[in-house]
């Protein structure tokens, strides 16, 4: 029964609260629909998304990245510190800034890998020390981003496809790709339960480590937009990046303890992020009640997610039925 | 909680409290001051390690909540202390105005509003079952927004005499915010070793099946465990204020992250279920010192955070790999 797989996947929660985030957005916002404001829309939920993803892939082994947030920025950083005009100077920062998000991603996966420190505080440490070392490189924001590379960002490709449609559409593909991986399934098996995984004969460390350099793929993606949206480096441009991610992980239904939930709750819980700040913006909250909104709002999010598993613990008996 | 069932209480032991790992820490510290003293001299005096323990005292406020939260399991951790801490002194010092008659008032009231968000925390928690980090992630955002709407954006009032005794004065050398912290740790040690409430943590902390069957509400408790967590982080901020004189929003923003490290490092499992507050007592010394000592480096904001986040980043991989062995 398809339907019944729709009804029972971790995400589908998400996938209802998200229909009616868009009801709401479209009401308060009558031009919604219209392909500019989709093209906006875009534009500004593809870093989040794409940074959901990457936080989504280190949860589901059973970890957390809190310095998600601060690899983007140094990220941002080394970018404008570097960029020049010419198109190899575009191409060549671009791959760059591709090899030193694999290269942060890389060092907390080893360590974590190999040592199994708490993940928390150990991407805290490693944190602090990215945003010490975006501080050294740029102590103000600034930097130099090319027109070329940020133009490309807002550009729309045939008339239909803005880029940054493009870019979420490669991470999709590239979603679907790592599901026919079988170290992907490891990745499960491992944030399942580490010890059976270990008992089961599969390499525990390096699949930790795999998990990490996924992550650093699409920590790699979100910065790139984010330099396209910004066109500047920040050192404190990711901040924001480490608690929404996990917001968005978690209301997508990715457990916190690792090894259930998919990608697709990841994009979901994303985007509803995204649009819960754009009817925050219509609802012409006042900037001190911003903030308090902000987390009210996550709040509200994880209430909507934990539905379920509300009713179930209520009526414990449609468990046994099913 | 069913009156028949006796919680085992466990022995004031070196060993109890963090063994090694406690020698480790202390051993640190002293490495750390000899090195102080060798780039700055005067590191060593004994008016300098005053003002670092001193120093040490607020950040070991935050991190007694915290410790409690992570020792009762279930991934329990406590995002909200720093900004808790920030409401706590623009809640104290607006309630004070100054005056000392009004302490009761606003110790209170501090405790009051940072109890009832922790309890807040601990139903979305316990009974929603949200998870810790994100909860208490979430809650911090609340909180900081709460400040703001309280404050319009301006704290006001400032410290009262006694309270600016209590912060900044000193007893035959020795300040008195160190030794009211003596008291806490002695007394905490006390309730965590010996009284019931303790035992229970612990157990729960360890295996909450087996509290559960043993008749503990581990839910409830759970709850009320980050209760004492946010009134103990508001508690903080009045002690600040005493510190700072007058109030400033956001004063709580650096005391979250190292709250947590400064409990890992104590040798307080994040499991839950163990360590003592003694130990993340001397991790906040530690981790004082330490920044103490970047501040003697005369180092700039970019230089300070690359250590600071190295050194926490090479104790944390090194206490795991030692605990593994």
């Amino acid at each position: 029964m398809k339907i019944r797989r729709v009804l029972q996947d971790p995400s589908f929660p998400s996938l209802l609260m998200l229909i009616l985030l868009v009801v709401v957005n479209a009401i308060i916002q009558p031009e919604f629909f219209s392909f500019q404001v989709f093209r906006m829309n875009c534009m500004t939920f593809a870093p989040l998304i794409l940074a959901s993803l990457a936080q989504a892939t280190v949860i589901l082994v059973g970890a957390v990245d809190l310095s998600l947030g601060a690899g983007i920025s140094l990220l941002t950083v080394v970018m404008a510190s570097l960029m020049k005009d010419s198109a190899a100077s575009i191409i060549g920062v671009t791959a760059l800034g591709v090899c030193l998000a694999l290269f942060l991603s890389l060092f907390n996966g080893f360590f974590f890998g190999y040592f199994g420190p708490p993940p928390l505080i150990m991407t805290f440490a490693t944190s602090t020390m990215w945003f010490g070392i975006s501080l050294l490189i740029m102590p103000t924001p600034g930097g130099y981003i090319p027109a070329t590379y940020y133009g490309i960002y807002s550009k729309t490709v045939g008339g239909f496809l803005p880029v940054p449609v493009i870019v979420l559409l490669v991470a999709i593909a590239f979603c679907l790709l790592l599901g026919r991986l079988k170290a992907f399934r490891h990745l499960y098996a491992v944030g399942g339960s580490e010890r059976a995984a270990l008992a089961s004969g599969i390499n525990v460390a390096s699949i930790k480590i795999f998990a990490f350099l996924i992550s650093g793929v699409f920590t790699a993606l979100a910065a790139l937009c984010v330099v396209g949206q910004t066109a500047t480096g920040d050192a404190r441009s990711g901040q924001g990046f480490t608690l929404n991610s996990v917001a968005a992980a978690v209301i997508g239904g990715i457990s916190f303890s690792g090894g259930k939930g998919n990608y697709a709750g990841a994009i979901f819980g994303g985007i509803i992020l995204g649009l819960l700040t754009n009817i925050i913006y219509f609802a012409n909250i006042t900037s001190f009640y911003q903030e308090f909104m902000k987390g009210v709002i996550i709040i509200v999010a994880l209430l909507f997610g934990a539905l379920p598993r509300l009713r179930r613990a209520l009526l414990p008996s449609r468990e046994v039925v099913r | 909680m069913s009156s028949n069932t006796r919680p085992r209480l466990r022995a004031v032991t070196l060993r109890s409290l963090g063994g090694s790992q406690l020698a480790i820490a202390l051993a640190a510290i002293i490495a750390l001051f000899v090195f102080g003293e060798i780039i700055s001299p005067g590191f060593l005096s004994f008016g300098h390690l005053m003002s670092v323990l001193r120093l040490s005292v607020f950040l070991g406020i935050v991190a007694l909540g915290q410790s409690l939260v992570v020792m009762a399991g279930g991934e329990g951790i406590d995002l909200s202390v720093g900004s808790v801490l920030s409401l706590g002194v623009c809640i104290s010092s607006s309630l004070l105005l100054g005056k000392d008659a009004n302490i009761p008032a606003a110790l209170l009231g501090t405790l009051a509003a940072g109890f009832g968000i922790g309890m807040v925390n601990g139903a979305g928690i316990s009974y929603i079952g949200i998870p810790p980090l994100i909860m208490t992630l979430a809650m911090a955002s609340v909180v900081e927004g709460l400040s703001l709407i309280y404050t319009g954006g301006y704290p006001k009032g400032s410290s009262p005499p006694f309270l600016e005794a209590l912060g900044n004065g000193r007893t035959v050398g020795i300040p008195n915010i160190l030794l009211l912290w003596v008291v806490i740790i002695v007394g905490v040690t006390i309730i965590l070793f010996r009284q019931r409430w303790g035992a229970v943590l612990f157990g729960v902390g360890a295996n909450s099946v087996t509290a559960e069957l043993s008749g503990i509400n581990v839910k409830r408790f759970r709850m009320f465990v980050y209760g004492v967590s946010g009134s103990i982080a508001g508690l903080a901020g009045f002690f600040v204020l005493g510190y700072t004189g007058t109030p400033y929003l956001n004063l709580g923003a650096p005391y979250l992250m190292t709250s947590i490290a400064a409990v890992a490092i104590g040798g307080v499992s994040l499991a839950g279920g163990s360590g003592s507050y003694l130990g993340a007592a001397i991790g906040c010394v530690l981790l004082t010192t330490l920044s103490s000592i970047l501040v003697a480096l005369r180092t700039t904001e970019a230089v300070r955070q690359i250590v600071y986040g190295g050194l926490v980043f090479v104790i944390v991989v090194a206490y795991t790999r030692r605990r593994r062995d």
